[in-house]
């Protein structure tokens, strides 16, 4: 059985006792898993990243990481953990291979040990050729690889990646969860990270939480979050014809239908075998389809049926922002 | 814990040599404040050879100016006396401004990157020190070197020498390593720029000018003068002037010397501990 590398209960942060940015979550991840926090900005991920990292205390609840407490323990946390923050944070005034000896400083690598470490990150994040040259030089996408480089030096145990694909293009994006997957799958190492990219969490994380406001709203792996949805849905057009509602109805693996003029929209619980039943109702009775097409569900869905219709990302009707500025006035 | 300072220090100090326009503004600093100002004054012109159309004696006005010149401890000119009082205004000013680094740190979520690693909060503290107390000495040696180019500027008494050089060097490293402590750690203490600079403003300029880093104690109203003899700025100026004036010191005068070096030792400690004390709170988890 594999062991869980975090352990939150009731995890809850108040700033001064008005703002709570997080509030009485729970959650677990295994060793080795790809784990994502979901959730729109200002849902409280960056400060549960900060509460497990030991940047930020606990107003309530108890966390352990690697199997430390990160209240009582921080100094042990600190060791195990590699944290690539949302920030920029490399230094700009030196080069790429500086930072990252700095950081293996900070991290006590030992000398004979770092050489070959940094050569083999900036090869697998293709920074060899950028290495010699100033961070002030490089690309937004470039910049986030410097940084995974230097939350790597040390080997921790587990990585935390508060948003690694923010501002970045797609193409760029896509080669970062190459990356992210690659030390996941071939390298073993446990992976937290927060995302407000659905399709990111999708295509990366073996189990996701969706978070607003602060609290848990859902859990479970993205096909699992679909599930939950319902099936796909087919709609199929026909060119008209009697009422097939009832008889679609009956069939086994369909689970609900609804009528809109010649317009039949069908969730099915199993679509393999409900498609050909539904085919077979239709062409028995001699008629014809105009249009047909299956859509599955996606975590876009699930994401909004969650947390409601608002999404906040970047636009003016969400107080994610507003939310930021207290926390950042009351710390 | 030593490592990480001095890992960190390195970072900061790095980045500062591949800059040396850096320097200038300290510079230019010390340069009007010795050129400009302090040429601008010589206490024994104010000496009067006469007054309404009667000659005072020669005799006299040699005793008067001679005098005055005691008040000013002895220093050949102004700019030999304001030499120590500008190298404590640019160690002080230098720490206490070096600290808006440390606050764009926090801003830039850089300290955050240190605090999740595994290094002691008093390397982090001290790392602030130590980069901010090199440059500020840098600057200092500048200082006292431009002083003594000018023209007509700083004037060594003989016997002048390198135990002398030696004896400075520690009265402004101690003076400002003290109140480097407790500048960094109101820096890691604030959340903005501006809040700094009040803050610093605040204490900074009072410190310097309730000192005899720009005028003698012997001009200073008794409350102020009760204020000065104890400012580290003043033990701090004092010494460095009785090094420079007298090359060689009397059995008195290193007995003072002995005593106002271990006041800067006391305070240095003093003030570093206080400094780190308020770091810690400042450095905890938010």
């Amino acid at each position: 059985m594999k062991t869980n590398i975090i352990e939150a209960k009731n995890l809850t942060k108040t700033y001064k006792k008005t703002v709570k940015a997080v509030d009485h979550i729970s959650f677990s991840v295994e060793e080795g898993e790809l784990f994502g926090f979901i959730g729109p900005n200002g849902a409280g991920k960056t400060t549960t990243i900060k509460m497990l990292t030991t940047l930020a205390s606990l107003t309530e609840g108890e966390a352990s990481v690697v199997g430390y407490d990160v209240g009582k323990n921080p100094a042990d946390v600190r060791k195990n953990i590699g944290v690539v923050p949302q920030e920029f944070t490399a230094d700009d005034e030196l080069k790429g291979a500086e930072n990252l000896f700095l950081s293996a400083k900070l991290h006590h690598v030992p000398n004979d040990a770092v050489r070959k470490k940094a050569k083999e990150l900036l090869e697998l994040l293709e920074l060899e050729d950028a290495a010699q040259r100033q961070v002030k030089t490089y690309s937004g996408g470039m910049r986030r690889r410097l940084q995974l480089a230097m939350g790597l030096i040390h080997e921790p145990k587990i990585l935390f990646l508060d948003e690694p694909t923010l501002g970045l293009d797609i193409q760029t994006r896509q080669k970062m969860w190459t990356y992210i997957r690659e030390l996941n799958h071939e390298r073993g190492i446990t992976v937290f990270m927060t995302t407000h990219y659905l399709e990111e969490a999708d295509s990366l994380c073996d189990r996701i939480s969706i978070i607003d406001a602060g609290t848990i709203k859902a859990s479970g792996s993205p096909p699992q979050l679909k599930e939950k949805l319902g099936g796909p849905i087919l709609t199929l057009r026909l060119i008209d014809g009697v009422d097939l509602t009832d008889l679609l109805r009956e069939i086994q693996d369909v689970s609900e239908v609804a009528k809109k003029g010649q317009s039949y929209q069908i969730k099915l619980a199993k679509p393999e075998l409900a498609i050909p039943q539904i085919i077979e109702v239709v062409t028995k009775r001699g008629l014809k389809i105009s249009d047909i097409t299956l859509v599955k569900p996606t975590l876009d869905q699930v994401f909004l049926q969650i947390t409601g219709d608002m999404m906040r990302d970047g636009s003016a009707n969400g107080d994610w922002f507003g939310q930021r500025v207290l926390i950042e006035r009351l710390k | 814990m030593f490592a990480d300072t001095f890992a960190l220090t390195a970072r900061s100090l790095k980045k500062w040599i591949r800059n040396p326009a850096a320097i200038m503004p300290g510079l230019f600093m010390a340069v009007f404040w010795l050129a400009l100002f302090g040429s601008s004054f010589n206490p024994l012109n104010l000496v009067p050879t006469q007054i309404g159309g009667i000659a005072l004696s020669p005799v006299l006005v040699e005793q008067i100016k001679s005098a005055m010149n005691s008040v000013f401890g002895g220093a050949a000119n102004y700019i030999t006396f304001l030499t120590a009082g500008i190298i404590s205004f640019i160690v002080i000013i230098n720490m206490a401004y070096g600290g808006i680094d440390i606050v764009l740190d926090r801003q830039l979520g850089y300290l955050n990157s240190l605090l999740s690693a595994p290094i002691s909060r008093a390397s982090i503290f001290f790392s602030g020190v130590m980069q901010n107390f090199v440059k500020a000495m840098f600057i200092a040696a500048l200082t006292f070197i431009v002083a003594v180019l000018l023209p007509n500027g700083l004037q060594f008494g003989t016997g002048f020498g390198a135990l002398n050089l030696l004896g400075i060097f520690i009265a402004f490293g101690l003076l400002t390593f003290g109140f480097g402590c407790l500048f960094t750690a109101l820096a890691f203490s604030v959340k903005n720029v501006d809040s700094l600079v009040a803050i610093v403003n605040f204490l900074a300029f009072p410190l310097i000018f309730m000192s005899s880093a720009i005028f003698p104690l012997g001009t200073f109203p008794s409350w102020l003068k009760g204020i000065a003899e104890v400012n580290p700025i003043t033990k701090a100026s004092e010494t460095t002037r009785m090094l420079i004036v007298n090359g060689n010191l009397t059995p008195t005068q290193l007995s003072a010397l002995a005593g106002n070096m271990i006041y800067l030792a006391v305070v240095a400690v003093v003030l570093a501990t206080i400094g780190y004390l308020i770091a810690r709170k400042a450095l905890k988890a938010e």
